[in-house]
């Protein structure tokens, strides 16, 4: 007995062994960098000036009382509500179609992924052509058909800039939100389904009734890992708009890569990762504990 | 094969699913067209208010300019190294992490697993703040060795959760037997567990890649030399920009940024797909 434990023992060592670079890497590169980041947003420093100088809650106080923050807080919550519906509603949708017998599905599924492997400048690249105000296709269209007299400078224009940003990430994610929703298809119990058209249920009843509460879980998780996702979002706005006109589409990420990185002031910028951070554990905070939970 | 749902034979409800679906493939298709109509398109054919839809005369001279007026192939190349080499460590990393907590008991696991799987909440510019003089003191600013090494940051949680996942599901008799015939631990995780996750690693492999490939933020602050350029800044400061005009060069530039990651992909999509949605949703 006493043998098996500790033979036991040793196997368990060596499974701790295992997880040990994983854990070092993560100290070193993720966890400790941030804890230092956290701490940084209660100091006065540039990274011109030597040493971190601690001024207490003095970032944050200076931050709430400046509109320019103030405002990259709604343009945030504005992007990230906008894009992870819409994405939602587009994914579940065409989920919902290519689950259907058609010619040619299976390449098409896979041809749809296409967006989500595109590099993220190509993506930008590509929506500031069809939304340029020259010569892009998107004015071309609207003054074919009427609905607009002179071309619209998208990128210029307030509520275009955040309109284009919006398509391009809509149109990355639309792919990932079908895979997920296929693939939480494939449980949906058939006989319900046909229960439900003998009774004389049409499409939208069947969704309305029997798709969407046996998928509700799924687009749950779904939409708190979109919104995660549309809370760090950078690349695209960085590359189409640079957060402009003036900050009309300065999400947090980019109100912190100017902070740190072109001011080189990153107390104030930590200050406003810290409070970031906070923003996305609150949306996360139900999903994680899902998969705690699952984890034990 | 999945249950049909949308089976109504109704001319209205035919009518709309077709009419929303062809909306939808619009959507995600034409973008993808239009860049590659635009690539074949002489300048005289894209700067024009009401451009053609179809390029009348394909040329591909815009691809020769992209690659002549800039580093595109050093700045492909230097992705591949980055994007391949933190995949390379991410992938390691976390498959021996995911495996030692999926399948050996030792206090403190479950911890270290949450503690991770919370981690993916830290937003990476704020994680970059610290990470820049951290990688200036270490000698690693503008290399891209300290770049690899900084992608890992981006899918080591995610790479865990995923693989954790996975190992949980492989049966426990496996490794029972294999230590019943003598095998060591050592032994068990190279010649049974690792060949069995074979589909697993390779879809978190390429997750993590297309993570790094994708990546401006981290490239853009850490790398400025631009022969160690990576492809999202290489394209953003040559293509982008209020003197740019010349988008058949941009399109064409973007079309052959984007063949790499295209090529992977359409090799081990079967894979990754799989992998991805049953790493994260339980059915």
């Amino acid at each position: 007995m006493r043998k098996a434990n500790s033979l036991e023992a040793a196997q368990n060592r060596f499974g701790f062994s295992l997880t040990i670079p994983a854990l070092l890497a993560f100290l070193v590169l993720i966890f400790g960098p941030f804890l230092r980041s956290a701490w940084l947003a209660f100091h006065e420093y540039l990274l011109t000036s030597t040493e971190p100088r601690f001024i207490g809650f003095a970032n944050f106080i200076k931050l709430l009382s400046d509109p320019g923050f103030l405002l990259s807080w709604q343009v945030t919550a504005v992007f990230v509500v906008m894009t992870t519906v819409v994405t939602t509603i587009f994914g579940t949708a065409y989920a919902l179609l290519l689950n259907e017998p058609m010619r040619g599905r299976s390449v098409i599924r896979a041809a749809s992924l296409l967006p989500w492997v595109l590099p993220s400048t190509v993506t930008a690249l590509l929506w500031s052509w069809i939304y340029n105000g020259q010569y892009g296709i998107i004015n071309a269209a609207l003054l074919t058909f009427g609905l607009t007299e002179q071309p619209i400078f998208f990128l210029s224009d307030n509520v275009g800039a955040m309109m284009s940003v919006t398509t391009a990430k809509v149109w990355l994610s639309t792919p990932v939100v079908m895979l997920f929703v296929l693939a939480a298809l494939q449980s949906l119990p058939q006989e319900q389904v046909e229960a439900a058209r003998i009774d004389g249920a049409n499409d939208f009843h069947v969704i309305r009734y029997i798709v969407l509460p046996h998928i509700k879980k799924t687009l749950g998780v779904i939409m708190v890992l979109q919104a995660m996702g549309n809370l760090q979002m950078f690349d695209i706005i960085y590359a189409m708009t640079s957060g402009g006109p003036v900050r009309a589409t300065t999400v947090f990420s980019i109100e912190v890569y100017r902070r740190a990185f072109e001011n080189w002031d990153l107390g104030t910028a930590s200050a406003v990762g810290i409070i970031w951070f906070l923003t996305i554990a609150f949306v996360a905070i139900p999903y994680l504990r899902s998969l705690f939970k699952d984890a034990d | 094969m999945n249950p049909l749902v949308l089976t109504s034979r109704h001319p209205v409800a035919v009518t709309f699913r077709a009419v929303i679906t062809i909306l939808l493939i619009g959507f995600l298709f034409f973008p993808v067209y239009w860049m590659i109509a635009t690539a074949l398109k002489p300048n005289n054919q894209i700067f024009v208010q009401f451009p053609s839809l179809v390029p009348t005369e394909p040329i591909i001279a815009n691809f020769w300019r992209a690659l002549s007026q800039s580093n595109l192939l050093g700045y492909l190349t230097n992705s591949l190294v980055t994007a391949g080499g933190s995949s390379l460590i991410t992938t390691t990393l976390a498959a021996l992490a995911a495996y030692g907590f999926a399948k050996y008991r030792f206090s403190g696991r479950f911890v270290m697993m949450n503690f991770m799987i919370a981690a993916q909440m830290f937003p990476f510019a704020v994680i970059l703040i610290s990470l820049y003089p951290m990688m200036q003191a270490a000698g690693l600013l503008d290399t891209l060795l300290g770049l690899t090494i900084a992608y890992v940051v981006f899918a080591l949680p995610p790479a865990i959760y995923i693989l954790f996942s996975f190992y949980s599901r492989l049966p426990n008799e496996l490794i029972e037997a294999a230590r019943i015939d003598g095998a060591s631990e050592l032994t068990i995780l190279r010649k049974v567990v690792l060949p069995l996750s074979r589909p697993a690693l390779i879809s978190v492999a390429v997750y993590s890649f297309t993570w790094a490939w994708n990546d401006l933020l981290y490239s853009l602050t850490l790398v400025t030399s631009d022969n160690l350029r990576t492809i999202g800044p290489g394209l953003l400061l040559t293509f982008f920009g209020e003197m740019q005009q010349d988008w058949g060069g941009a399109m064409a530039a973007a079309i052959m940024a984007s063949l790499p990651a295209v090529i992977i992909f359409a090799f081990l999509q079967r894979f990754f797909v799989a992998g991805l949605t049953s790493g994260a949703v339980k059915s």
